[in-house]
């Protein structure tokens, strides 16, 4: 039963690393800018299937597109931002969800249109194989992208925290006006948060296909935890956002361990509900200067 | 309590708002007539989805359009009352005409559910919760044991030729879209609207002068929901079989959106013209496109839109009207101008 409840436990850690780094651009990009991105999860189909192709076509390990799929993802971001981001600064907060709205169906409709809606999985040497840690079987994929999540979300946290751009970001956030008058250039840098936060996404696509399967057309479920993960942590805290997807990733294989079927949904729905009442006054702050 | 929703008119003479009425009623009566006349079933049953899509657009419009609150599921409250009659047939064999008010009020105590935590605080969660919710209301109606997840429910077929159920469906969703086209116009023009207004365009504002923000929110989503729920009831009686995934089908949200946005937001007219004109376009491109490209298309019209022409095609004619106003007030005092030097 104790090594039941480990394995279980193990399994939810590693899910919830993976959980974090998929919240964690869509908390950066809302929290520190005030964008609401509903194209966040769309960005992570992308990166699906930018890890299928380059396997596939290629050969090339899910590993390596992980790394590949940053900088990739970083210039479609900051494009994406060029283009659309920028403009909507003028119009009304309703209009720039609609347009962001918009996005998410034009991406979707994209994918679908070239990978067609058929399920996949990329099916690397090491997938099916697992590892013993201290007694427990745990899945090698899982561990690989689990690590490869903590990575990540350790050098958002470090060039968050430590390097002068991460302070740059951080003042901004925190006051945009007064971090203009400092000489900062609110412009680019915006830019290039919204790039990392796509390249974020980019990078939880490429961990979630090493082991979940995706289709173009299943992608709002990934906003779904993303987003649960981001009201469950709080906006544009990286060390906030790793706790609050270690708890989904816990939650979702606890439940999936003790309830029949997907009442999984119905739980994190609930909980969701509960924080959004709790929270209320934290979050309007957030969210008062959102596009 | 009541001041707020009935409201102090505009005072107009009784001709002017004939005038201003006429070509409305005459399109109503028009289409009325044609429901009698007509005898191409397909014509008929096109129709009947615009209709169908005009009371989903309106109802969406109430919240989304006057408040500014989008909700990008409206299929859940849709399905959910498609689901509600459904059941209620399969297990008591009601029929879905007669408990579509029952669905109606089911999908207006879950736009409740939804609106109380999401509705209370500002920004895009209720939006965010809407675009969700409805993957989380799909699979459980996929595992709840009563709705008999992926087999569906069938529903028995009306005794009547193809041509008469065409035509009861063809009255009855356009009835629902004049009524709920009444209500957005009612609503447009009472006090209850002009909070809405008030909501989207400054919500400290409008706290500050004494505006129930949090109600009006809940109650403007409820009207949504009952809306759906009641249209999707009466779906379910006219396609006669739903299951899980053609029910909650996203694309009835993506097309509400659509609809409103193109056609005008915020207006009880634009969702007249988006819904029409969205299924059409649908359809004449069907023919050469796929549908993904098809809401590809869309989707980057519904973008420029959202970025260049905040207000649709309604948002064009009033600001090409209110120009035209302008321009004519402008000959006007210049004319007076000229005769004043004149006199001079």
């Amino acid at each position: 039963m104790l090594e039941h409840l480990a394995a279980i436990a193990a399994d939810g850690i590693l899910l919830g690393l993976i959980y974090a780094i998929a919240g964690l651009g869509l908390s950066l990009v809302l929290g520190i800018m005030g964008i609401v991105n509903v194209a966040h999860s769309a960005f992570i189909m992308l990166g699906s299937f930018f890890a299928f192709e380059l396997f596939e076509r290629l050969g090339i390990d899910p590993i390596i597109s992980f790394f590949l799929a940053l900088p990739v993802f970083f210039v479609l971001g900051t494009v994406v931002y060029r283009m659309l981001l920028t403009r909507l600064e003028r119009v009304a907060q309703a209009q720039g969800l609609v347009a962001m709205f918009g996005l998410m169906v034009l991406i979707e409709n994209l994918g679908t249109i070239v990978w067609t809606t058929d399920t996949r999985v990329i099916t690397a040497s090491y997938t099916n194989s697992s590892v013993v840690v201290g007694g427990l079987f745990i899945a090698k994929v899982k561990l690989i992208a689990g690590i490869l999540a903590l990575a990540l979300t350790a050098i958002f946290w470090a060039f968050l925290r430590f390097t002068l751009v991460g302070r740059a970001i951080r003042a901004m956030s925190q006051n945009r006006d007064a971090a203009m008058s400092a000489g900062i250039d609110v412009r680019r840098l915006s830019t290039m948060m919204f790039g990392l936060g796509i390249a974020c996404a980019g990078a939880a696509g490429v961990a979630l296909a090493m082991i979940f399967p995706f289709s173009p057309n299943t992608q709002v479920q990934w906003l779904a935890w993303a987003f649960l993960v981001v009201i469950l942590g709080g906006l544009g805290n990286v060390a906030n956002t790793l706790v609050a997807g270690l708890i989904v990733g816990l939650l979702q294989t606890l439940c999936a361990a003790f309830l029949p079927f997907d009442y999984v949904y119905l739980v994190l729905y609930v909980l969701l509900a509960a924080v959004l009442v709790l929270r209320r006054e934290g979050l309007t702050l957030a969210v008062r200067r959102a596009i | 309590m009541l001041s707020l929703f009935f409201l102090p008119s505009t005072r107009e003479s009784a001709s002017g708002r004939i005038y201003r009425r006429a070509p409305w009623l005459l399109a109503l009566s028009v289409l009325a007539l044609y429901g009698v006349l007509g005898r191409q079933l397909f014509l008929l049953s096109t129709l009947g989805t615009v209709f169908l899509y005009i009371a989903l657009t309106q109802a969406w419009n109430i919240l989304g359009g006057y408040g500014g609150y989008l909700n990008f599921g409206m299929v859940t409250f849709f399905g959910v009352g498609a689901y509600t009659s459904a059941v209620l047939f399969q297990y008591w064999e009601i029929s879905p005409f007669l408990t579509a008010p029952f669905a109606g009020i089911t999908s207006a105590a879950l736009a409740l559910l939804i609106g109380i935590p999401t509705l209370r605080i500002r920004g895009a969660y209720f939006a965010l919760i809407t675009l969700i919710i409805t993957f989380a209301v799909q699979i459980l109606v996929l595992d709840m044991p009563f709705t008999q997840g992926a087999l569906g429910i069938y529903l028995q077929p009306l005794s009547l030729t193809p041509l008469g159920v065409e035509r009861l469906f063809y009255y009855l969703f356009l009835a629902c879209a004049a009524l709920v086209t009444l209500l957005v116009y009612a609503i447009e023009h009472s006090n209850f609207g002009w909070a809405l207004v008030a909501i989207r365009e400054d919500e400290d504002a409008a706290e500050i002068i004494g505006i129930r923000t949090v109600e009006v929110k809940w109650i403007a989503n409820c009207l949504a929901g009952f809306v759906a729920g009641v249209v999707g009831g009466l779906y379910a009686q006219r396609i006669l079989y739903i299951e899980p995934t053609g029910t909650f089908a996203f694309d009835i949200s993506l097309n509400v959106v659509l609809m409103a946005v193109i056609g005008g937001a915020g207006t009880w007219q634009g969702p007249l013209i988006g819904a029409p004109l969205v299924l059409l376009v649908a359809d004449a491109l069907r023919v050469t496109f796929t549908s993904e490209v098809n809401r590809a298309i869309f989707s980057v019209i519904v973008i420029l839109i959202a970025l260049f022409i905040p207000g649709g095609i309604m948002g064009l004619w009033t600001r090409w009207g209110r120009g035209r106003a302008e321009k004519a007030a402008a000959g006007g005092t210049q004319g007076a101008r000229a005769d004043e030097q004149s006199v001079q």
